[in-house]
């Protein structure tokens, strides 16, 4: 009886908190509503009516519309070569698919325009946004693949297709739902990029708010755009669903899928192996040979350690007082989706999801808008920066929660209670342990996001803060590259080790 | 070794920051939103801090940023001293009423053209505009003869411009004060259809030494300091001065002001003295900030074309209208 | 006439031998079972025939094509032989009408009729031909796998294990249901299987493999009764096995004297009979007495369960053992109809029926 109340009171504890969570990371959504309320429509229709935002639309759009499906091209190809192809030290290409992940946008942006020194434009940011996005999707993509059921291509083969036909018909739609994920992922970070674009000279939404916010503050002008940069990323949302549609891919039948054969290249194995050797050279040969290059140029000299330190050491904080932040924020949602999944739920997690699709500049230019206009205390406070990351942040957070709670079944807390533990041992010794090492996975995610920060970070830190992204920024402002680049050199070493873990991961949630 | 106690350090200062709140970050000290260049503002604060003991935190962004963000923070800003390459920006500030008069010991310093009558803030430094442009592409005969010329279709994209930074916007403000709104908003007009867009006036020089563009309108002193430097992204650089009063050869005052709501005036006030005095111009003078040193009987670097032989046009800082500015850019598609 | 004909089949992954010479002919319109443990090789060689892989070595002829010749492979798509696989691989991501209509031409004639023919056909109702797979039972799942290996009018369907996955009562309904459908198409089938009983009920002619190789082929009958070697032999069914010395067509074995299927051996062998050919009749002890040419045993444990009882009897009067050792103390594992079994300590009488078999 007494047990019984206390999990009742508990679950609904769980609820509240995961609701105050999800209300809370509405606000930025809300204020940019308020704020169009009260800028009045005239101003609102001056403001989004206009030229400028029809150029950043049809630049933003097109970035879109020709990166990802190249994005998509080239990850099913690298993952079907990696995955399924008889590709000479397919383990390796498959881990160099994934590095350039490790390398942030900007420094990949950074890279190129050292060796091209007049890239700039719609194609340029198409080569480099590719260059820098793609793993989003190889990744899912070879999880599903490697996932697949081989007896399905096998009886299409038996009811007389051909090899081509096999992957359009069998082996694509099983795809689909990666495909989508990952497009939508990649999609939203084109819409949320800033220092790529920036770079090569390409206006999109992101860059042109942040222009707006650094001549006007936060004006109306920027909120607007802000607006109109937040309905792209609904719609792309709204698209995801509607293409997702309601299919189910998991395996039908009971047993083990069998081993998957590789297809056995032959002839073809060198002109297949052109293609992870190119990307692989596109996306990690560049940086890593430009920011050699910059390093050399630059000697000791740019090796400023008290500077380099300090901006070490309060990226590192940043990066881990956010991871924290954000787990433990997410921890109630991925609960009660595991143990008490329902309507109200979804709801919520939908939320979440929503908040974490705005770009990083939005929730910023919300957090200062709240700040200053409600909350003043709070502004450019540490605080105010690590929530702004925790929304950033939470679904990726969130989802690694969700599946580590999944595999600690709730059977074993009542194992743990019938054997004498308390309940509050009793999820100790089970739950907890077992959920420790995914919720470990996710802050690690969390701070990979958080490291390479730049919009956000700038427009929200306490004064005096200076992040590794910062300093590589404002250097590289000053096209002063060669001091830039040990600043890049740390981003990517600190961020590979986290790369590795995504990679394995990926891995392991396939099934090996 | 050291790279670890740095990083440990500065994890810690920001832990103490997150269990303390905001206000004791700043304690030892005063709080500069500086929208200087960082290397100059770091010089002037290492030389304030050996010479006085008093502690400064630096918080770097740009001129309209921080302007309209001490405007929204109002009595509530953590800033004590504000400092900008540009006018306008200060002009915003003042015209809110934040501003804290400055002592006359200190407007003592600078020769009334570079202060306000106000005295509200003072002037720290000057920038002088110019057309950067690549030697190989151009010949002198060739050159734009005044800004204006650069509205022409002849000119359609040959020239680059960052319009999204303060420095332009200034620029801009003072094209405003002196032709008008109405040839102000052409000139933007026919500005969009011309000019390259490039985010930074370094970009812009570098662009044009790089040969993708025939010349960019910039500061001076960008050329100087990467002469100082390598030279590798100003060695086909020439600079064209438009002189005649032309609103092209504006000179932007950058200012220095103390909050009204500062908690440290004491401090603030002495900060803006140093940097106005002997100490904070000489550091114009000798270090490689390449900016016009703006104090009375204080030189300049000897490498700059005085800044007497500019011929510049009279601009009223104090109405220089930035927030007009933006509207008119906005209107015209460039921001 | 043989439709298809297997020679000399061999294929390796690894160092390890997956098919180490296979030879196989199978006529026209005939059923077959492959019967084997796990590992056996039996699903690579359903492989093999199906196209999913080519041998190392060895023939593969279909009806005068040659499908496979070394390491030459005509590929699965081009070779129209029908695969049902073990859980049916229907394709999840499509509707169960897709999934039959799946092989066809997209503008073929009557599509639509065709698949709902084929349903009715396989025993579907044309209700579910809307839904997804996931939402069918496995038995369901199954006939659908079948209809879309039938739409594309195969020369040849290959079962592999497609009953495995389902209950043990629908499984033999299954199988009789497919054979029958089978039968009527005129479609020369394989079945791979670990099974036994559902091989020698299925087929026409069954293989038993062994490590890569057929240990025997032959008609179920053949096999069960007739089987070469005791691995053959227990793998198709409980064995008594006993040593014996052979003459004249019986055998003095430790059950006394029993008739042989063979007339011409005369020497020592093992022979083996099947449980069911040992006949229990009730008596007592006293029964035992001077009746020297009758065969008694003790009942010494037994099993209930439900419609049989599997018991053990100890023999009391073994004749002239010429290896006593290896029965004396073994006692005999027998299946009888549960209803009136012998208890334990009950004595009986035990007779044979029918030929034992000699192993060569």
């Amino acid at each position: 009886m007494a047990a019984g109340l206390w999990t009742r009171r508990r679950l609904s504890w769980i609820s509240l908190a995961a609701i105050l969570v999800s209300l809370f990371s509405l606000l930025p959504l809300a204020f940019i509503i308020w704020i169009a309320v009260q800028t009045g429509w005239e101003s609102v229709s001056a403001l989004v009516f206009r030229p400028r935002v029809g150029e950043l639309l049809a630049n933003t759009l097109l970035l879109v519309v020709l990166a990802v499906p190249i994005c998509i091209v080239l990850s099913v190809a690298l993952a079907w070569l990696t995955e399924r192809s008889s590709l000479p030290g397919a383990r390796l290409w498959a881990w160099l698919s994934v590095a350039p992940l490790a390398i942030p946008a900007f420094v990949h942006s950074y890279a190129w325009i050292t060796l091209v020194p007049g890239l700039h434009g719609l194609w340029a940011g198409v080569l480099v946004s590719v260059v820098a996005y793609f793993p989003f999707l190889y990744l899912p993509v070879a999880a599903a693949l490697r996932r697949l059921d081989p007896a399905l291509e096998d009886a299409a083969a038996a009811v007389g297709l051909g090899p081509w036909r096999v992957f359009r018909r069998v082996v694509l739609p099983q795809l689909r739902l990666a495909i989508c994920g990952g497009s939508l992922l990649v999609g939203l970070h084109l819409l949320a990029e800033y220092g790529l674009y920036v770079f090569i000279r390409f206006d999109t939404f992101t860059t042109a708010i942040v222009d707006q916010f650094q001549s006007t503050f936060n004006g109306p002008a920027a909120n607007m755009l802000a607006a109109v940069l937040v309905t792209c990323c609904f719609v792309l949302l709204g698209i995801e669903v509607l293409v997702r549609g309601e299919e189910r891919y998991a395996r039908v039948g009971s047993g083990a899928a069998r081993q998957q054969q590789r297809t056995r290249l032959g002839r073809a194995t060198i002109p297949c192996l052109l293609l992870p050797v190119v990307t692989a050279l596109l996306a990690l040969g560049v940086p890593f040979v430009t920011i050699s290059r910059w390093l050399v140029a630059g000697g000791a000299d740019v090796w400023r350690l008290d500077e380099i330190g300090l901006a070490l050491g309060q990226t590192l904080f940043l990066a881990l007082a956010g991871a924290l932040l954000a787990t433990i924020a997410a921890m109630p949602m991925a609960w009660i989706s595991i143990r008490a999944p329902g309507p109200l739920q979804r709801l919520l997690e939908g939320c979440n999801y929503i908040v974490g699709s705005l770009p990083g500049v939005v929730v910023a230019l919300a957090l200062v808008t709240i700040t200053v206009r409600i909350a003043l205390p709070l502004y450019q406070t540490l605080f105010t920066i690590l929530v702004a990351y925790a929304l950033m942040f939470l679904p990726r957070a969130l989802i690694s929660l969700r599946a580590s709670i999944a595999q600690a079944p709730v059977e074993l807390e009542r194992a743990a209670a019938s054997l004498g533990r308390s309940p509050l041992k009793a999820l100790w010794s089970t739950t907890i342990r077992l959920s420790a090492p995914g919720a470990a996975a996710g802050m690690a995610l969390v701070a990979l996001g958080i490291m390479n920060e730049l919009t956000a970070t700038q427009m929200l830190a306490p004064n005096g803060t200076r992040t590794l992204a910062m300093a590589f920024w404002a250097h590289s402002g000053e096209i002063d590259y060669a001091s830039a680049a040990p600043y890049a050199l740390i981003m990517v070493a600190m961020s590979l080790p986290l790369t590795w873990l995504l990679y394995v991961q990926s891995k392991r949630m396939a099934g090996r | 070794m050291k790279i670890a106690l740095s990083a440990l350090a500065g994890a810690t200062a920001l832990a103490i920051s997150l269990v303390a709140g905001p206000a004791m970050a700043q304690d030892g000290g005063i709080v500069v939103y500086n929208a200087q260049h960082e290397s100059l503002t770091n010089a002037w604060v290492e030389g304030f801090t050996k010479e006085t003991g008093i502690n400064v935190t630096v918080r770097h962004g740009g001129d309209s940023d921080f302007s309209n963000q001490i405007v929204a923070e109002g009595a509530a800003s953590p800033a004590d001293v504000f400092l900008t390459e540009n006018s306008p920006a200060m002009v915003l500030v003042e015209s809110a009423g934040l501003f804290a008069p400055v002592d006359a010991d200190t407007l003592a310093q600078i020769p009334k053209e570079y202060q306000p009558a106000s005295g509200k803030w003072v002037g720290i430094a000057a920038r002088s505009t110019v057309f950067a442009y690549n030697k190989t592409k151009l010949t002198t005969e060739q050159l734009p003869k005044s800004l204006l010329e650069l509205a022409d279709p002849s000119w359609k994209g040959r020239w680059a411009a960052s319009p999204s930074g303060a420095d332009f916007q200034a620029i801009v403000s003072a094209l405003l004060q002196l032709k008008g709104e109405a040839s102000t908003a052409d000139w933007l007009k026919a500005m969009k259809e011309n000019f390259t867009a490039y985010k930074g006036n370094s970009t812009v020089m570098k662009a044009v030494n790089a040969g993708e563009i025939e010349g960019g309108v910039i500061y001076h002193y960008y050329y100087y300091g990467d002469q100082a430097k390598t030279g590798e992204n100003s060695k086909n650089i020439g600079l064209h001065y438009f002189k005649n009063q032309d609103p092209g050869a504006f000179v932007s005052v950058s200012g220095g002001g103390v909050l009204a709501s500062s908690k440290h005036q004491k401090e603030a006030r002495a900060f803006l003295k140093w940097v106005t005095g002997k100490g904070g111009q000489d550091v114009l003078k000798t270090g490689n900030s390449f900016e016009y040193a703006v104090g009375k009987g204080a030189d300049s670097n000897p490498a700059l074309v005085p800044l007497a032989d500019l011929q510049a046009p009279k601009v009223d800082a104090t109405t220089l209208n930035s927030k007009k500015v933006t509207d008119l850019m906005t209107a015209a598609g460039l921001l | 006439m043989s439709f298809l004909e297997l020679t000399d089949v061999h294929k390796h992954y690894g160092p390890v031998a997956a098919l180490a010479g296979v030879d196989l002919s199978v006529a026209s319109g005939s059923r077959t079972a492959i019967v084997g443990p796990s590992g056996c090789g039996k699903t690579t060689l359903l492989r093999l025939i199906a196209g999913f892989e080519a041998p190392d070595q060895g023939r593969i002829v279909l009806d005068g094509e040659v499908l496979a010749n070394g390491g030459a492979a005509v590929p699965a798509y081009r070779r129209g032989i029908g695969v049902v696989a073990q859980d049916g691989a229907l394709f999840p991501h499509l509707s169960i009408a897709a999934n039959i209509g799946f092989g066809m031409r997209h503008h073929e004639d009557r599509r639509t009729e065709r698949i709902v023919e084929l349903a009715y056909i396989v025993g579907l109702d044309k209700a579910i031909l809307k839904r997804r797979p996931h939402e069918l039972s496995g038995g369901q799942q199954q006939r659908v796998a079948l209809a879309r290996a039938m739409a594309m009018k195969p020369r040849l369907m290959l079962l592999d294990e497609p009953f495995s996955a389902l209950d043990t009562g629908l499984r033999a309904s299954m199988r009789k249901a497919v054979a029958e459908l089978l039968e009527t198409a005129g479609i020369t089938t394989i079945l791979v299987t670990h099974d036994q009983a559902e091989a020698l009920s299925f087929a026409s002619k069954v293989a038993v493999m062994r490590d890569g190789k057929f240990s025997q082929v032959g008609t179920p009958r053949e096999l069960y009764l007739k089987p070469k070697d005791r691995m053959v032999a227990e793998f198709l069914g409980d064995a008594i096995i006993l040593p014996a010395k052979i003459a004249d067509g019986f055998a003095n074995s430790p059950l006394g004297r029993i008739a042989v299927d063979s007339t011409e051996r005369r020497d020592v062998a093992r022979i083996m009979l099947r449980p069911e050919q040992v006949l229990l009749k009730r008596t007592s002890r006293e029964g035992m007495s001077g009746t020297p040419d009758m065969l008694f045993g003790e009942v010494t444990e037994s099993e209930f369960a439900g419609s049989m009882c599997t018991i053990a009897v100890r023999l009391l009067n073994s004749p002239d053992p010429p290896d006593a050792a290896a029965i004396g103390n073994t006692p005999l594992i027998l299946r009888k109809p549960g209803m009136d079994t012998p208890m334990v300590g009950e004595i009986v009488r035990l007779t044979v029926s029918g030929k034992a078999h000699v192993f060569a």
